[in-house]
Order: structure tokens, then sequence, then C-alpha cells
């Protein structure tokens, strides 16, 4: 019997760049087996490559509307853009992995293949136009992640955080699946092309199936997106993880969440926008307030970011709320200004942190201008760049976000954004202030930060800053990428 | 007219705002112990810009109106939003561009450069001069909002950083309040344009365009709560964030915190300039864009700015603390200016203009004044000082022009603005006018009792207190210098700006 694969539009160049970085993986995988432990130091060197060869394959997709596989992977500008901004965070996290997995003994190849492991799921995920493949790419990141957070074996924090994320994952998945299982059931197909024909029809509005599966599907992603309430297990998985895997997932699974949100409300359930506008309003008004209220309180540097997070999930849910690209636009540029503002954040917290991990603690943290300048001086732009205050990038991404609310007549959530952002200034400028203040006992010193992790915080640093001044290109790509259609 | 003609081509105006921000670069770079270094690099940057400014005003073709900016800037910026780099200056930002030069020039001159962090605090000093420049040359209401946010980061720290007493708490109240109104603000911006947007077509954030077409229509409230005037919620939403930086009654109560714990560098700065940039915005952007509403809504905002004046005239009486006093003397005189505004009229305008330079240049004096005597006599209580003009008869000359520049002395500036406003408010307001000169009257008070009270009597027991330095006769020369001119050629500021106001739509209207 002869198999007829014709009508499945098998079509690697579509997910060469995924393909790339599973290979990379692949590769690294074999040459931690049978490199000599003294040659380990290629590990990253390979796997910066690999990603490097990823970003370069995505590019040419610019611009194109490729659908491949059945209509279960599009190669279109949104899936560049995501790829592209992934892979920068995942070879920004490789640049400053080694220094900080060597200080905490930590330093095996396992890591770097989890890691590109994670990345590939994330690419999928932005990539994906099929409820099969959705989940595919959640998982892969998922499970990844998973053990990447229990990756300090011998620290019951991060065991304990790995376990949190798992059980909590595994429940916000059975969400996610019984979501798209019913969503199949309401509309007879699995892609997201299919499913926005049917809810274009007639009558979709009123479809209970529909509603209730596009309901438990969004409560599976804004768990990955980590938006409030089903934000519970951010701050601990992210305290208890290793910093440099925080500094990781808390960028880019949700870089990945939001394409994928992206890609479900603006371009599969245009139709039925008066249904979900209210869900996910009031979702993105419980993010604003619990992240921004509750970091208030919070004296750990990795719980305050991991609160700060949660909030920055509702200016960029902010975005969707519209229903209209030009609204999800301001929420992609929006996400690129995230990424890089809090990696850099995060990334001081992992190069303070790289000789044990009580220094996320904002005590330790106090007159770092006189011991670490150079560390506070970037801390500083991060710190003002996620309160949003201009000349730095975090201001123009409010700003288009607020915007298009403006734009679209959407005025409570607005209120809400614009009265937690004055919150916000209270915690962002408190690590500032803590940091000018006089330290009241000498702490002892830590081994100075490297090239790579230097080189990496200035670019980090410098990116904030020219965004700030100059966000017009970005802005365009972010407007292009976001302009999505069937 | 002008004195001469600068050459063109050359982006004056861009130079303004670089040149601070290049002397901030320079001091990052400078090690932190080379103290010397770092405030001849502060001095330096502050005086090109002093020269810069005092260039441009020279070039600065009087008596051209009808919106007409000069030594415009225009670039795209962010086009896919509608945000354009414009840049302009006219008369109602040209002399407060001179203010902003020579107050920061004071202000970088008088910091000790062996107070703890120098180089931090210069370094934020001229990153705040930037901003401000920035703030009075924007044409584009995002770019404006933009240095007007950039302006609050710089000021938070050199208050809770370098500040006295309640510092943090000062801080961190000022920025709270401000940060408030700067929101109220953004989301009137994005409005403007949006509606603009609506009607024209054209999505554009730029001052010339957005003048044409003012709001209209009524905005009905959820829930059946009645209606407002969309060019009256917009008109507020604006107001909000001048009227706290102003500050206007009762939006005033950061205001005594901040100014008594902040450092004279910075006080300076505070009360003679940020307080003048809240004012500059009513002008450019509440009676510009909305003048219907400024219509409707300007006696309400004048009786604010009436009891502004009482209240701090009031407030000042009472106070021992001589910064607290100060700062209280300025609120009540920043009221004035308040009126001239609301008052809506050429004279009022004008009057304005003119009392914000005067304010910035009698306000700057005064507090570099208690400042000298906090630092001779050791103590800024009025109680504990008496009779220091008898080892130090120079400095109590000074002080005496100061004083009586202050209480609005005919022949010295105050009194120029106060009278034009005066008459101003006459034409639109008879009993707010009439209030407004029971302020003067405590004025008198309250400053000669200052004067009197720690200049002159007998000292209860021999002073030591000290004549004054050549750097302190050396900042307040030009400031006493601008007290007497302005006095002696009222004429001049009034004729140069009027072509301006004339030409600001709640004028014509």
């Amino acid at each position: 019997m002869k198999i007829d694969l014709s009508g499945l539009g098998i079509d690697y160049g579509a997910i060469l760049p995924e393909l790339i970085v599973v290979g990379t993986a692949i590769v690294v995988l074999f040459l931690d087996l049978l490199l000599p432990v003294a040659r380990r130091r290629w590990l990253p060197a390979v796997t910066v490559v690999g990603l490097l060869a990823a970003l370069i394959a995505s590019l040419p997709l610019w611009g194109q509307n490729r659908a491949a596989f059945a209509d279960t992977v599009v190669a279109d500008s949104l899936a560049a853009f995501f790829n592209v901004l992934l892979i920068v965070i995942t070879i920004l996290t490789v640049l400053i992995s080694p220094r900080f997995l060597r200080a905490l003994d930590l330093d095996h190849g396992e890591y770097y293949i989890l890691l590109l492991g994670a990345t590939a799921g994330m690419m999928l995920l932005a990539a994906a136009t099929s409820l099969m493949t959705i989940f595919l790419g959640i998982e892969l990141l998922s499970i990844s992640l998973y053990v990447l957070s229990g990756f300090a074996r011998s620290v019951p924090r991060s065991q304990e955080s790995a376990l949190k994320y798992l059980l909590l994952g595994g429940f916000a998945t059975g969400f996610l699946l019984y979501g798209m299982a019913l969503i199949y059931g309401a509309t007879g197909s699995t892609t997201l092309r299919g499913i926005a024909a049917f809810a274009a029809a007639s009558g979709a509005a009123g479809n209970v199936l529909l509603l209730l599966g596009i309901g438990f599907l969004s409560v599976g992603l804004a768990f990955k997106a980590s938006a409030a309430p089903f934000h519970m297990w951010t701050p601990d998985v992210y305290e208890g993880a290793p910093t440099i895997v925080t500094t990781f997932m808390s960028v880019a699974t949700k870089s990945a969440a939001f394409a994928a949100i992206g890609r479900v409300f603006i371009a599969t359930f245009p139709s039925i926008s008066a249904r979900w506008y209210f869900p996910l309003a009031l979702i993105a008004i419980f993010s604003l307030f619990i992240g921004n209220l509750v970091a208030i309180i919070e004296d750990n540097l990795k719980r305050i970011l991991a609160y700060s997070g949660i909030a920055h999930a509702g200016y960029i849910l902010l975005g969707i709320l519209p229903g209209t690209a030009a609204g999800f636009s301001a929420s992609v540029f929006y996400i690129a200004a995230y990424a890089v503002m809090n990696f850099g954040a995060f990334a001081v917290v992992t190069a303070l942190g790289a000789g044990g991990e009580q220094t996320a603690d904002i005590n330790y943290w106090r007159g770092l201008f006189y011991r670490r300048p150079f560390l506070a001086t970037v801390m500083t732009i991060f710190m003002l760049s996620l309160a949003g205050i201009p000349p730095t990038v975090g201001f123009f991404a409010k700003l288009f976000v607020f915007q298009a609310l403006v734009n679209a007549q959407i005025w409570a959530p607005l209120v809400v954004a614009v009265v937690m952002t004055i919150v916000s200034f209270y915690y962002y400028l408190r690590v500032v202030v803590v940091m000018l203040a006089t330290p009241e006992e000498a702490v002892s010193e830590q081994p100075r930060v490297g090239i790579s992790t230097s080189g990496v915080l200035g670019v980090a640093a410098l990116a904030t800053i020219a965004l700030g001044v100059f966000p017009t290109t970005v802005l365009d790509w972010a407007s292009h990428a976001a302009s999505l259609h069937f | 007219m002008s004195w001469y003609t600068l050459p063109t081509g050359v982006p004056w105006l861009t130079l303004v705002v670089v040149i601070p921000l290049a002397g901030a670069l320079l001091v990052a770079l400078t090690p932190g112990v080379a103290r010397s270094v770092i405030k001849q690099l502060g001095v330096l940057s502050a005086g090109l810009s002093m020269l810069l400014a005092v260039a441009v005003i020279g070039g600065f073709q009087h008596g051209v109106g009808n919106l007409h900016f000069q030594f415009e800037e225009s670039l795209r910026w962010i086009p896919s939003a509608g945000i354009s780099y414009h840049l302009g200056v006219d008369g109602l930002s040209l002399f407060l561009l001179g203010l902003n030069a020579l107050l920061f020039l004071i202000a970088v001159l008088v910091t000790d450069p062996e107070m703890p962090r120098f180089k931090q605090f210069m370094l934020l000093l001229l990153i705040l001069e930037a901003a401000t420049a920035g703030i009075m040359l924007s044409l584009d209401l995002i770019l404006f909002y933009v240095f007007w946010e950039a302006m609050l980061v710089p000021l938070y720290f050199l208050i809770g950083v370098w500040g006295e007493g309640q510092r943090i708490y000062a801080a961190f109240k000022f920025l709270i309040y401000t940060v408030l109104g700067s929101f109220a603000m953004l989301i009137a911006i994005l409005a403007v344009a949006a509606i603009n947007f609506s009607q024209t077509g054209q999505l554009s954030f730029d001052w010339a365009q957005l003048i044409q077409h003012p709001a209209s229509g009524m905005w009905h409230l959820p829930l059946g709560l009645g209606t407002l005037g969309i060019q009256q919620l917009l008109f507020l939403g604006f107001a909000l964030a001048f009227a706290i930086k102003m500050p206007l009654f009762p939006l005033h109560t950061w205001l005594p915190a901040a100014y008594t714990a902040s450092p004279i560098p910075v006080v300076i700065v505070l009360a003679g300039l940020v307080s003048k940039l809240g004012a500059y915005g009513f002008l450019r952007f509440n009676l510009a864009l909305f003048p219907d509403a400024a219509h409707s809504l300007g006696p309400l905002l004048a009786v604010l700015a009436v009891i502004g004046i009482l209240y701090g005239a009031f407030m000042a009486l009472v106070q021992t603390d001589l910064k607290r006093l100060v700062a209280y003397a300025s609120m009540s005189h920043l009221g004035f200016i308040g009126l001239g505004i609301f008052a809506g009229n050429l004279l009022g305008i004008e009057g304005s203009l003119v009392q914000m330079i005067n304010h910035g240049v009698i306000i700057a004096a005064l507090f570099l004044v208690v400042g000298m005597i906090e630092r001779r006599a050791g103590t800024r209580d009025r109680a504990q000082l008496r009779g220091l003009g008898a080892t130090a008869p120079l400095f109590a000359a000074l002080f005496l022009v100061v004083s009586l520049a202050a209480l609005g002395l005919p022949g010295l500036n105050g009194f120029v603005g106060e009278f034009l406003i005066m008459l101003g408010a006459w034409t639109a307001f008879v009993p707010l006018a009439v209030a407004a000169g029971i302020g003067v009257i405590l004025a008198a008070w309250y400053v000669l009792r200052f004067y009197q009270g720690s200049m002159q009597e007998a000292p209860p027991e021999p002073t030591t207190f000290g004549e004054v330095r050549p750097i302190d006769g050396g900042v307040l020369a030009p400031l006493l210098a601008l007290m007497v001119l302005i006095g002696v050629t009222p004429g001049f500021f009034p004729a140069a700006v009027e072509a301006t106001v004339k030409a600001l739509p709640v004028i014509v209207r």
C-alpha cells in the first residue's frame, strides 16, 4: 500500500530554525558524552553556534505566510520575530551561564541540552497554528523547564520549586488539553484556520461548548504567561530555581506564551471578541493588581521581580483587549521591551548570586553603588525601564499599550493600569534607593563579574536606553509581525 | 527685530539639551575622587549652556507672532505612532530658557565639592538641566512628556539622597504627587491625539497641529451619571499635572516637605525653575489646546490661585524656619503667576510671563541668602538670628535689595510683574484682584520681618557672622542685576512676548 503524503504540505524549510535548535541539542548531547571533562568549555560554544545558525535561518521567514504540515505550523513574520527574540534571549543566557554554573558546581552538559529543548518548544509554540502543535510546544518547553528548575540537585529550595512547577504545571496542562478537546468537539477541527472559520459563522458566539473550550484553553495559556489568578507558582518557582534558569524562563516562557495567546485571540477568535473581552480584561486587571501590590511587601529581589513579571503580563494582555492588530502590535513591542529589561534585571541578580543564593535578599543590595558601581548602574537602568520612566524602552512599551486602549476607548482597564503603574514606582525605585543607601555593615566581597557577563549586561542596558530613544524600528517590526491573517 | 542673526543650519536648541547631557557623560566617566575636575566640568557645561541660551535670546526675532516658532527643528521620530522630534522657541519659552541656564549655573557654582557623593550629585544636576530645557523647547506632546518624566528621577534622588531631615518621606511624597499628575496628563495627551485623529484622519502629537482642532462635544458618564464637556475633561487632565508641579492650592502639600528637605542647589532649581514649568505648561497647553475650557474653568483656578496667595502668605508669617518661610513665600508668589494666567487676558498673561522670570530670580536669591545665613550662623531658626548685619554690612545690603524685590517695591522687578497681573486680574474678576492685593501687603510683612529680625537690631552677643565671600557675591550679582534691570525697563519683557501672547488661542477667542 502506498501512502500519499502530498496533501500534508511537508515543508522542512518552514521549521528549519526549530530543526536546527533540536539538532544542536542532539549534537551537544553527544559531545557531552564523548568530550573529556577538560573540554566541557566547548559545550556553550557549540550551543551558541547552533543558535546563531537558527537565528540566520529564521530571517528568511520574515514577510512570508507559509503554512506547512497540514496547517499545523506557519512560517510568518510573527514566528520569525519571536524566533529571533527567543534565540537572542537563549544566546545571552548561555553567555552568562558558565560562570554561574561553575560557581554553584552545576556545570553539567544537560543544562545546555535542556535549554535548547525549551527554546525549541517555545519557537514551536510561537509558530503553532494547530491545537496539536500548541500542545506539543507547551509540553516541550514545560518539561525542559521542570528539570531545569530542579537543576540544583543538592539545594532543597530548587527541588521544591521543580516539584511545585511540575504539579501545578501538570494541572494547567490538564485544563489546556480539556479545553482543546472541547474546542475540537465543538468545531470538528484542530487547526486554528478551521476553528476560525467555524467561529466566524453565525451562532458561534452562543456555542457553549466552544466558549467553555476557549475558557479552559485560556487558563492553560495564562498559566504559562503567569497571569493572575493563575500565577501562584511563579514567585516560588522563580525564587527556588537557579537564578540563571529564572532569568531565562521569566522572559522566554512569557514571550512564547503571548505569541500563542495572540494567535488564538487575535487571529482565531476575533469574531467572538465580545465573548472573551470581559474574562480577559479581568485576568489583566487581576494581574496588574496582584503583581504590583504584592511586589511592595516582598524583600527578595527574585520574588519582587516575579510579581513584577505578573504585573507585566497584565500590561501585555491589555494590548490584546482591543482585539485588533494595532493593539496586538503594542503587545508584541511590549514583549520585546520586557524581554530586554527583565532579562537584564535578572541577569544582575545572577551576576551577584554567583557566590551563593542569599544575595537575592534586598539587604544585600544596600550600598551596592559603592561596592559594584557597574552592576548598580545597569540595575538602575533596568528598574527605571520596568517602571516605565523615559527615556527607556519600558516607557514606550507602556505608552503604545495605553495608546491602543485610548484609541479603542477602553477606559476601566486603562485607569487600573495607570494607577498600578504609579504603585509600581514604589518598589522599583525602592531597589535603587537601597543601592544608594550607606551600607550598615561590611559585606563579604564577591568575585568580580566576568567579561561575558559585563558584556551581556552592558548590551542589555544599552538596548534598554537605545530602544527608549529610537523605538521606531522595533515598533515597525512589531506591527508587521502582529498583522496576523489567515 | 533681533540683535543679531545666528547662523542657520546649526541645531541650536538640540545643543541646549545636549550640552548638559554631554557634561553629565563626562562627569560619569571621571573618577569620583577627582572632585575639582568634576566641579570644573559641571561649571563648564552649565556655563556653555548659559552662553548658548544668551545667544538664542539675542538671535530671537522679537515681535514675530502668529504662533511662529524660531530655531525650529523637526525630525521624524516614531512616524507610525505620530510622534516627532519637534523643538522650537517662542515668546512663552524664550526667557525661561535663559532662567533655566542661569539658575543651573548658580546651582552648580554653589554646590560644595566636598559633599558626599559629589560626582553623582553633579551628574544628576546636569541631567536635570537637560530635561528642564527639553520641557521648554518641546513642541511634540509626547516629546514634552518624555522630558517631563525624565525630570522626575533626578529630582527624586537629589532630594532623597542628599536632602536633610525627612528626606525619604519628602522625596517619596514629591514622587507620588508628581507621577499622579503626569499620568493624568499622559492619558489626556493620548485622548487629544485620538480626538484629533478622528477629526482629521491624521495621527499627530504635534502642538501646532493639535491646536487647530480643539476638542468639542460631551462625554456621557457611564450609568447615566450625567455628561461632562470633553474639552473640560482634557483640560483638567493637563491641569492636574501642572497644578501639582506649580503647585496650586490644595495640591501643594508636598511643597513644604520637599523644599525644606532639599539641599540649597536643588531647592534653587526646584523653587526657581521647576515650579515655573507648571506655569509654563498651563500657558503652552491648557490655554492653547483648550481655549473654551480655559474660559469656563479659568475663574475656578483663579480662585485657587488667590487662595494659594493668601494661604502661602499666612503660612510664611508663622514660620520660624527660614527655609520653610521662603518655601511658603514662593508658593504665595506663585499664586500671582497663576492668577495672571487664569485671568486669560493679554495683561494678565504678559504679567505672569514676566513674573515667572522675576519669581525665579527672587526666590533663587532668597534661598541663596538662607543658605548663606545657615552656613555662617549655623541655624535657620528665625528666633535665634539677630543683628547679623552689624558685622556683615555688605551682605545686609544685598539681602535688602532681594527683600525689597520680593515684596514688590516699584523700581525693582517684582513690582513689574505683580502690577501687570493685578491689572489683568482687575479686568477679569475684581474681587479676586482685591484679595490678591492683601497678599502683597502680607508679603511686605513677612519679608521685612525676616530681614529686620535677622539683620537689624543689636546682636544679643558678639557675633562672628562673616561678610560675603566672593563666590556668594558672584552668584548673587547676576540675580541682583536682573532685579534692577527688569525693574527699570518694565516695558522690555511685555513687549518681547506680546506678539506670541496675542496669538494664543485663549486670547484670540
